[in-house]
């Protein structure tokens, strides 16, 4: 889902880039001012961690596999502040480094497998596990968010490039959508089963301040 | 276990290589930007383009074929424009490819998403073959960047390879333990081998914390030597940037 350049316009990555910076000089503000010094490495191993896993291949249908992106997992133990510093940079760092997502639309990507992850993600699984209360609803919480943040991000990332005039939204739409409505079960399933298992090895984790 | 790391080819000697990153980042990035707003109306200005790049390759001495297998990763994203192409409507006469027909204008977008994503492609993966990680992170910091970032992005390169390695051997033991298992069951298991793997990383990134306070560390990284530009850097922007400028103008 790595937007290459040149596959948007300006009039959509330029306002995208100015969302993406916003939400993360607000991040980077935040985590600054509350957090310790402390917090700087274990963010970066969480985000050596988040890498890792994204290079997890699980086969899900058909031939198709897919792997975690992670930004609600994140955020379940950090926050979405914190969560989105360590998704932007992950982001960064694919674009510079592996070439996987361009330059220019770095922001574009950053909203759709960042903010949408972290800061959504988020609030969907505060929704589904306060409405549904205890281990049970932490899962079920973990699960949705996960799943729904995957296929908004898909719808994103189509509206993007149907804005661009790149790819028609008749196409670009049930594609991306379909399969990441499948790939998405992979999402879920993984955040559900790490918050669980985290739950039952080290519960305290899932207290730590949030930012 | 071996890697191919982030940085390949950056270690090896060139005129490029030797360069300032700051140069390097503002030269590389400026080629992207101004590659991605040139409109296809102007056809020889990509090739203008092109020659600079090969310009840049060569002197940089890092194999092309390497840079061109990495430029494969735009290919996904290009078969889904073109599997939309017919699909989009337009002027210009079209042209019938087997059953479907595509218009010169949707032609065209193909050609302009092709181009910019692959030339993009490869200065970014020339930035990065000719400047190793700690390097360009100074650079970016040195450029603005916040510390908090470039001392995230340090840990995170830091402890990459290991987290990778870890992974690489858990699922080597589930493999040789397991070998058939239903899909939702190796989902659950991926689940538990990812979560073993988080209180690892969570409890590694508190004793790296202790560890690097007991030797004094105060949320700042020093550095033993500056970055400084020196008469090559002068001399490389003074070339590229008016052969950039004048290309994208002609």
């Amino acid at each position: 889902m790595h937007l290459p350049d040149g596959f948007l316009t300006p009039a959509v990555w330029v306002p995208l880039w100015a969302i993406a910076a916003g939400a993360l000089a607000l991040s980077t503000w935040r985590v600054n001012r509350r957090l310790e010094d402390r917090h700087v490495p274990l963010l970066g191993v969480l985000a050596a961690f988040v890498f890792a896993v994204q290079m997890l291949n699980v086969p899900v249908a058909g031939g198709t596999s897919g792997h975690v992106v992670g930004g609600v997992l994140i955020s379940v133990f950090v926050g979405p502040l914190a969560a989105f510093l360590v998704m932007g940079s992950i982001l960064a760092v694919q674009a510079l480094f592996f070439q996987d997502g361009g330059i220019t639309t770095l922001g574009a990507n950053m909203v759709n497998m960042g903010l949408i992850g972290t800061f959504l993600g988020y609030w969907l699984y505060r929704l589904v596990s306060d409405a549904l209360r205890g281990g049970r609803g932490r899962l079920a919480g973990a699960g949705v968010a996960g799943w729904v943040t995957i296929v908004l991000a898909s719808v994103a990332c189509s509206l993007e490039l149907a804005a661009s005039g790149t790819s028609p939204l008749g196409v670009a739409l049930p594609a991306m959508v379909g399969y990441h409505m499948v790939i998405g079960v992979v999402e879920a399933v993984v955040t559900a089963a790490v918050i669980g298992f985290v739950s039952g090895a080290r519960p305290d984790l899932l207290e730590l301040p949030k930012l | 276990m071996k890697h191919h790391f982030l940085d390949q080819y950056s270690d090896r000697a060139s005129c490029l290589h030797s360069l300032d990153p700051r140069v390097k980042i503002l030269a590389f990035l400026s080629l992207v930007v101004v590659v991605v707003l040139t409109p296809l109306t102007h056809p020889h200005r990509f090739l203008l383009y092109a020659l600079l790049l090969v310009a840049l390759v060569l002197l940089s001495r890092v194999p092309p074929g390497f840079l061109l297998r990495r430029s494969a990763v735009v290919l996904p994203f290009v078969g889904l424009v073109a599997a939309g192409l017919p699909f989009l409507g337009g002027s210009g006469g079209s042209y019938n490819l087997g059953p479907f027909h595509v218009t010169r204008s949707a032609l065209l977008i193909f050609v302009n998403v092709l181009l910019k994503a692959w030339f993009s492609v490869m200065a970014m993966g020339l930035l990065v073959s000719t400047t190793p990680f700690t390097r360009l992170l100074r650079g970016f910091q040195s450029l603005g960047l916040p510390a908090l970032f470039t001392t995230l992005l340090s840990f995170m390169y830091r402890y990459l390879y290991l987290l990778t390695d870890e992974f690489e051997r858990m699922a080597m033991a589930r493999d040789s333990r397991a070998w058939r298992m239903g899909r939702l069951e190796r989902m659950r298991i991926t689940g538990n081998m990812v979560g073993a793997a988080f209180l690892r990383s969570y409890e590694r990134g508190e004793r790296v914390y202790l560890a690097m306070r007991a030797r004094g560390f105060d949320g700042r990284i020093r550095v033993m030597r500056e970055l400084r530009m020196g008469r090559s850097d002068a001399l490389f922007l003074s070339l590229f940037f008016p052969l950039l400028l004048s290309a994208a103008v002609i």
